[in-house]
């Protein structure tokens, strides 16, 4: 999950008020925010495109940029440090990815501020024509949603503060640039109208940013720029790439991949030039609406940008606060609180909504269009418990008594247990996912029809379910082959079987597994152990001879009882021994107790 | 009058004590009784305490010859090799003694100049004065490793002069030859009887038997009347000892259950292999979401698909994903696919088995909880394994709210030994609101997070028919575990080292 570092000087900047670190830091908790820690941090300049990269005081400079991709030999120059607190993203609440996103909250919670922030927008003149060409399937990227944004002139933080929310947003909504990425430029670098069309990537070029100069075809971005390079994957499937271009045919940006260097933001833009694109709408729209919502706070006026479609003609951003229904009484009731209409408005206005009170129970709350969370009356409800404070509710318990039940494997499981150890067995544990090879292979055994396969993981040790108990046991006493003997030891567990019948295609078992090793481990000892554990839990069985690859040839039996008793006891062959490392014999046995599922 | 008593072998060291006539040293009553010498040193050490006895110490040097010594002296030692061959011609060049393929060079140059045997002129080693009557006399410390070994391989230097040997000289020549001979200080106790313990030990000891054991014959035949049992000294440390026992994750599932047991939860169990439906669509987890990545879940092969429940539940699932159905949602508002519902997982987290549970009972009031594990897509290392144990609990009621989830988190929480404990709003797909666990960890002066809960969406709970809010809450057993015992490498919960299963005590 990645992680976004606020000044804390800016923070307390934009609210207006001196704050120290550990009321902010309350605060934030409080409003749900996952505060990693507080740190001192240093800001290094890029040479190339001029972005502050920040890292923490005890670690190297950077050598690479995070915003262009310009890398270098030498690290680059350090310019300045701040205090930060450092926050886990929430992927449910992008509008709290950045510190204008969060200084709205907080002045809410901290009574600067309540109600619905307000958004205007203003109409604006720039048109942007959209290519029908982007539906098709040979270049699918249909969606765009644009803005202009007039900002106090973009000074190091705020330069690195909308270049942070980019990529936070390229994460939270985007999915890594898969369903929406976003592009900010130099306004006064750009001739509107914008055209949204597409290109030839063998033959259109131009220079990428962080490499003034260097001017470069699509395709060979691809292949050689840091950003074209790692999401060269998103282009795979297509013949024709997307791109923005203005009146004079120059270059924004080539979505998702790279903007242009010479419509780049630098230091002293004032007017910005946004563009979300992508294959979701919603993550599109959402995108735009959070990013133009967080420069609002950072002192932003929007403009909108009419999109000229084939079928429609669009304006975006539309920042027109949404609205949702609820009742007052399910909210007290969902809560387990008690508070008056009145604090039930304010502490809902706290939170940055209004409300209007209908009729009745009847409430309606108006919510700026950021917050796509909202989806049911019971977040809104979250948001009075988070207005309300978790520490003002007092912790109860419900009055209705219940009766408990154990489950009987359970504790069936546990009475053998308690056998097992007073019979000197020391209890392992061991994981049930497992390679085909050491379930079966080292046991000189063909891979069980009934065995669960994982199609895809990480490394084939992961591959299978266990079936049986054998490998567990086998590893600890390989594990443990250094240390003296006999060692006797146990295992309870599930094994998992293949089951066509099955609701899920498969039956879990309890099994128990026990083992010897040692000079005088032999079948007569496993045979007293194991009839001692079916005396102490009233089962019967007959033992009768087995043949099992695993085991020494008339050293082996199954034994089969009433209510599905089975178990199979016997010496390992000497073959799996070797394989599994051991010097001394091991003796063996596995019984199912019961059905599981 | 017969006051003291001792037992067999105090009195047979005491009875060598009485028969000497001046002051015997430790080894002489050692050598004298045969009884062995830790015995010997206790016994002579309670006749002083006792005032019986005065003893005085004496340092000496010691001479060992090693085991080569020997053969070394019969064959000559190199020196005298070499002076042998110089007798004749008074003068021999180096380089051709060198040619002797047994003479060590070193060994001849560095201890035949020390003896002042030979002098070195121009590569050529020169025969003395001294040298000359080396002839018919052994060398001081010769003789002394010869009488050394003819003793067995010892003896003091002060003994030397009786033998007219320089001792000095003996020290000078063999105290850098190891190969030779060892010098070693050596401290000798001797006892010596005073008058008052002559007069006792004569005439007023008794001597008992002193066993460490008594036989079953002793016992039944009433001998043990006349055996003293040896004191023993109870205050020394004992060789460790380790009763079989629990796994430490064990114990740690069995607290998680009495605990759940003790507030009136029932438990439960589902399968680990279950279908995508249970372990995302019911808890309202959109098809797109990146959890349900190949990235994060294993997805299965064989089986490769799962049974549905009944078309009307399916239907009602489906339709809060797209519009919200009958829950008052809005929904996610996108197209449900059934193929993607009936894929197999290994189960990501045990609320499958709670979610399974409140659609088998959806009315109130139900209380469960399940143990089990879950498994997530990940290679092994010391901070992740694919698989570990989860317990989730639900509580569906009519007072159910945030208010008795926060009660009853306390309650559980406290159970699970953790008396100091807050909350935090949290952000979960499936519950509003959501609520954050932390504990206070005395050993680790801070507080953790551990556990997430919170009161079911409606999308969750309304699909099953259930119509009062729905508490839940789960945690991971393995950070649990890890945190209680100190671990620092979560693959030791599972590569089960014996010793430290064995040693880990039960009350930890």
């Amino acid at each position: 999950m990645p992680v976004v570092a606020i000044s804390a000087r800016r923070l307390n900047e934009l609210l207006g008020r001196e704050y120290d670190m550990a009321e902010l830091v309350d605060a934030l908790e409080q409003l749900g925010t996952d505060v990693e820690d507080t740190a001192e941090q240093a800001l290094y300049r890029c040479p190339a495109c001029q972005a502050p990269n920040d890292k923490p005081m005890d670690e190297e400079p950077p050598k690479r940029c995070d915003f262009c991709g310009h890398a270098q030999e030498d690290p680059f120059e350090r310019f300045a440090s701040e205090t930060v607190i450092r926050l886990d993203l929430l992927a449910a609440r992008p509008d709290l990815f950045d510190v204008g996103g969060l200084s709205r909250a907080l002045k809410g919670y901290l009574h600067l501020q309540a109600g619905l922030p307000e958004f205007t927008v203003q109409d604006g003149a720039i048109r942007v024509e959209v290519d029908p060409d982007l539906s098709n399937e040979e270049s699918y990227r249909p969606f765009i949603a644009c803005a202009a944004v007039t900002m106090p002139p973009l000074d190091h933080n705020s330069l690195r503060e909308i270049m942070r929310l980019q990529e936070n947003l390229h994460w939270g909504i985007g999915r890594d640039r898969k369903l929406a990425s976003i592009g900010v430029y130099d306004l006064a670098a750009v001739q509107p109208p914008i055209r949204y069309t597409l290109i030839d990537p063998q033959t259109f070029g131009f220079c990428p940013l962080g490499m003034p100069g260097v001017q470069m075809t699509a395709a060979r971005i691809l292949q050689e720029h840091p950003k074209g390079i790692a999401y060269a994957n998103l282009m795979q499937p297509y013949q024709r790439y997307p791109i923005l271009l203005d009146a004079q045919s120059r270059v924004l940006s080539m979505p998702p991949i790279i903007n242009s260097d010479e419509t780049k933001c630098r230091l002293g833009t004032r007017r910005l030039f946004i563009d979300v694109t992508g294959i979701s709408r919603d993550a599109v729209i959402n995108s735009l609406n959070t990013l133009t919502s967080a420069l609002a706070e950072l002192g932003g006026q929007i403009e909108n940008v009419e999109m000229h479609y084939p079928d429609r003609v669009q304006r975006t951003p539309d920042l027109t606060p949404r609205s949702i229904q609820i009742r007052y009484s399910e909210a007290l009731k969902w809560l387990g609180i008690d508070c008056s209409p009145e604090e039930f408005v304010q502490t809902i206005r706290k939170m940055r909504l209004n409300v209007e009170h209908q009729q009745g129970d009847q409430y309606q709350v108006f919510y700026p269009p950021f917050r796509t969370d909202i989806r049911h009356e019971v977040d809104i409800f979250e948001d009075l418990a988070i207005g309300y404070g978790f520490g003002a509710i007092e912790p109860r318990l419900v009055p209705t008594m219940t009766i408990a039940q154990e489950r009987p494997e359970e504790r069936l499981s546990n009475l053998v247990r308690d056998a097992m150890i007073g019979l000197g067995f020391t209890e392992i544990m061991s994981l049930l996912l497992q390679s085909e090879e050491r379930q079966f292979a080292k046991f000189r055994m063909q891979t069980d029809e009934r065995t669960v396969i994982i199609s895809n993981p990480k490394t084939i040790e992961q591959k299978t379910a266990r079936t049986h108990m054998m490998t567990g046991i086998l590893e600890t006493l390989q594990k443990n082959r250094r240390k003296a003997v006999p060692q006797r030891l146990f295992e309870l567990g599930n094994v998992i079987h293949v089951d066509p019948d099955a609701e899920t295609g498969t039956r879990e078992y309890r099994h128990l597994a026990f083992a010897i090793i040692g000079p005088e481990a032999g079948y007569a000892e496993s045979r007293k152990i194991l009839d001692a554990v079916m005396r102490e839990i009233n089962r019967r069985g007959t033992y009768a001879p087995d043949d099992h690859p695993a085991f020494c040839e008339g050293r082996c039996a199954q034994v089969n009882g009433p209510d599905g008793l089975w178990a199979r006891l016997g010496e390992f062959h000497p073959q799996v021994l070797n394989n599994f490392g051991l010097s001394y014999p091991v003796v063996f046995a596995e019984m199912r107790l019961t059905n599981v599922i | 009058m017969k006051s003291q008593t001792l037992n067999e072998e105090q009195w047979q060291i005491f009875q060598t004590l009485l028969q000497a006539s001046d002051r015997i040293s430790v080894q002489q009553i050692v050598a004298a009784t045969g009884i062995d010498h830790p015995k010997v040193s206790a016994a002579i050490q309670y006749g002083e305490e006792q005032g019986w006895l005065a003893t005085d110490e004496q340092s000496r040097e010691e001479l060992t010859a090693t085991a080569a010594a020997a053969s070394q002296l019969q064959a000559g030692l190199p020196e005298r090799r070499a002076l042998a061959l110089l007798a004749e011609p008074g003068r021999i060049a180096m380089r051709d003694l060198a040619q002797n393929p047994n003479l060590p060079m070193s060994d001849v140059i560095k201890w035949g100049s020390l003896r002042g045997w030979f002098d070195k002129d121009k590569g050529d080693l020169v025969l003395t004065d001294q040298g000359r009557r080396a002839f018919e006399q052994p060398d001081a410390d010769e003789r002394a490793l010869e009488l050394a070994v003819a003793r067995g391989g010892t003896l003091f230097l002060d003994e030397l002069a009786a033998n007219h040997i320089d001792a000095e000289r003996v020290r000078l020549l063999v105290q850098n030859r190891g190969d030779l001979a060892k010098l070693k200080p050596r401290t000798l106790r001797f006892a010596c009887l005073t008058e008052n313990g002559r007069r006792i030990l004569t005439h007023e000891v008794t001597v008992v038997k002193e066993r460490n054991m008594l036989t079953p014959e002793d016992i039944t035949s009433g001998e043990w009347q006349n055996i003293r049992l040896r004191r023993y000294d109870v205050t020394l440390a004992s060789e460790n000892v380790y009763p079989a026992k629990i796994h430490l994750m064990q114990k740690i599932i069995q607290l998680t259950r009495k605990a759940f047991l003790e507030m009136g939860f029932s438990e439960i169990v589902s399968p680990m292999v279950e279908s995508a439906f249970w372990d995302f669509d019911a808890l309202f987890q959109p098809q797109d979401h990146p959890a349900r990545d190949m990235q994060d879940t294993f997805y299965l092969q064989r089986p490769a698909q799962a049974q549905l429940p009944a078309d009307e539940i399916v239907d009602r699932v489906k339709r809060t994903h797209e519009n919200g159905g009958e829950t008052g949602s809005r929904g996610w508002g996108y197209r449900w696919n059934v193929n993607r519902a009936r894929q197999v997982v290994m189960r990501t987290h045990t609320t499958a088995c709670t979610i399974r549970a409140l659609a088998r009972n959806p009315q109130p009031p139900q209380k469960v909880f399940c143990v089990g594990k879950v498994f997530r897509n990940e290679a092994i290392s010391y901070k992740h394994l694919p698989e570990f144990f989860q317990v989730d609990g639900i509580l569906v009621d009519k007072d159910a709210n945030l208010a008795t989830l926060l009660g009853t988190l306390k309650e559980f929480y406290r159970k699970m030994g953790f008396n100091k404990i807050k909350f935090k709003p949290a952000f979960f797909p499936y519950t509003e609101p959501s609520v954050e666990v932390f504990v206070y960890m005395e050993s680790k002066q801070s507080w953790i997070e551990l556990g997430g809960s919170g009161v079911f969406r409606p999308e969750v709970t309304r699909p099953f028919g259930c119509q009062v809010p729905v508490l839940a809450w789960g945690l991971g057993l393995d950070r649990l575990a890890m945190l209680r015992y100190g671990l620092h490498d979560i693959r030791e919960l599972y590569w089960s080292d014996l010793d430290r299963i064995m040693e880990a005590p039960l009350c930890q």
